[in-house]
């Protein structure tokens, strides 16, 4: 290509590049058909429709108080909640919804306790099993282990624990905010609700140039090369742009308990005068961790693998990021088959 | 000539070479002690703004006689508290309800009515 044609190329491609970061919004993503199952507060259970149900036990997925379950089922054809219906599971998602200034009272104790708790009873009463499996990423993954580790007669039967922070000495988002000058609890009194923004913009501050420029230079290339992958791009940049708040309470807990006292691997966390042991859960477990997870960092998973009763226990440890590893393009081949498999084996009455 | 890269292709390597340097740079810059100290004092300074701001706007909006946003939120927390109570409640009788129909005799349960759950959809097995 001459250096005049290349020129004429970016008018046109300038033109594309806003067009595909101004419309990102109206990408659509989460568009399996499902159903609403029970609703509580701003927590919603949907159950996904599905006509080829093979395996009984039904399968929960659970995601962060950070960002939207979306994830689970990004766009048509790239979709892991698609794949698992494909697979012949029995697919339900709880969403945490978009908490307000009014739901500042709402603690990890609410989560695990009662909104992941009706949950799970719910999904039962509607699949008529009496165990499910648990699928929980990143936060989602820590409240799973903390209902398995407190409800001794939990029905959990499996337990996925994707990216999952348990033990946050040396991370860096421990850095910033276990240190005594970062006043949490002035945070939460301030803001009732913790603007979502603000949390992604830290998460965005742990690798900023990769976050803030090399992802539109690279999106810049490919639409001056003609291939913009806008149906790619488009889903993961609204989804990642969504950033619901995080309740005040919960914000602060969290926070505390988890980087400021690192109590959950000490065992030192309690949910309504319960302790929170790992040592409880004896679920068959899988835990999945990616080599370049900068948000819950690889050793602050493994812990996990030593603590747990459980006689079945997997690791997994795949390259990939924090949500590349499951969201990724070659999540489909490579990660995706592996927890399905897993949890065929045990799936079954 | 194949494999000896052009100027373009030389350029971009440098680029490349450059922003990746860059980008190691800034992840050692925010992992330094002085970078959390300093977050930590910019996020104080914001919560102090934030909170002048969000304190003279419920004023001026409460001299107005018009219901800011500590009442709506207030009122929103009743009705959060309110769906609390009655969460518990539709348990305790579908708890009951369950109770009833498993000490019904078996008649009943066999002429193929399932039981409805709160949402007005019935219970389904697998492949429903």
């Amino acid at each position: 290509m001459s250096a005049v044609e290349q020129l004429s190329r970016y008018p046109v491609a300038a033109v594309e590049f806003a067009n595909i970061i101004l419309t990102q919004g109206d990408a659509p993503i989460g568009v399996t058909p499902k159903d609403v199952v029970w609703t509580h507060r701003k927590t919603t259970l949907y159950r996904y429709r599905s006509t080829q149900r093979r395996h009984p036990l039904p399968v929960l997925l659970v995601f962060a108080l950070i960002n939207r379950p979306d994830i689970f089922d990004l766009r048509p054809g790239h979709s892991y909640v698609e794949y698992l219906l494909d697979e012949g599971f029995d697919v339900f998602l709880i969403d945490w919804g978009v908490p307000g200034d009014e739901d500042a009272d709402m603690g990890i104790d609410s989560f695990v306790c009662d909104e992941l708790a009706w949950g799970i009873r719910e999904t039962l009463r509607a699949s008529g099993q009496e165990e499910l499996s648990l699928l929980g990423w990143c936060i989602g993954g820590t409240l799973v282990a903390m209902h398995a580790a407190i409800e001794e007669r939990s029905p959990a039967r499996n337990l996925v624990l994707l990216t999952t922070p348990v033990d946050t000495s040396g991370s860096l988002y421990g850095s910033w905010v276990a240190r005594d000058s970062f006043d949490v609890d002035l945070v939460a009194e301030v803001l009732p609700s913790i603007p979502g923004a603000g949390i992604d913009w830290a998460n965005k501050l742990m690798k900023p140039v990769t976050n803030w420029w090399t992802t539109y230079r690279q999106l810049w290339e490919r639409v001056l090369a003609g291939d913009g992958r806008r149906e790619a791009y488009q889903p993961m940049a609204r989804w990642v742009a969504d950033n619901p708040p995080f309740p005040g309470r919960a914000y602060r807990e969290w926070i505390t308990w988890m980087y400021k006292e690192n109590r959950l691997v000490r065992g030192t966390v309690r949910l309504r005068g319960r302790r929170v042991d790992l040592r409880q859960i004896d679920q068959n477990v899988l835990v999945v961790t990616a080599g370049a997870d900068h948000i819950a960092p690889r050793p602050g998973t493994l812990p996990l693998l030593d603590l747990v009763a459980s006689e079945d226990v997997t690791h997994l440890d795949r390259p990939g990021g924090h949500i590349g590893l499951m969201a990724g393009s070659k999540a489909r081949k490579e990660i995706w088959p592996e927890i399905a498999e897993w949890l065929a084996e045990r799936s079954d009455q | 000539m194949e494999g000896k890269p052009t100027p373009a292709d030389e350029a971009r390597r440098l680029y490349e070479e450059a922003e990746g340097r860059t980008a190691r740079a800034m992840e050692d810059l925010v992992a330094r002690d002085s970078f959390g100290e300093l977050l930590a004092k910019v996020t104080e300074n914001a919560l102090a703004v934030v909170k002048m701001g969000s304190d003279a706007a419920d004023l001026v909006v409460r001299n107005l006689r018009v219901a800011g946003r500590r009442d709506i939120t207030g009122l929103a927390r009743q009705l959060a508290r309110t769906e609390d109570k009655l969460e518990l409640v539709l348990q305790e009788v579908e708890r009951l309800r369950d109770a009833v129909e498993a000490a019904a005799p078996p008649a009943k349960a066999a002429n193929g009515a399932r039981t409805r759950t709160r949402n007005g959809r019935r219970r389904a097995g697998p492949g429903s």
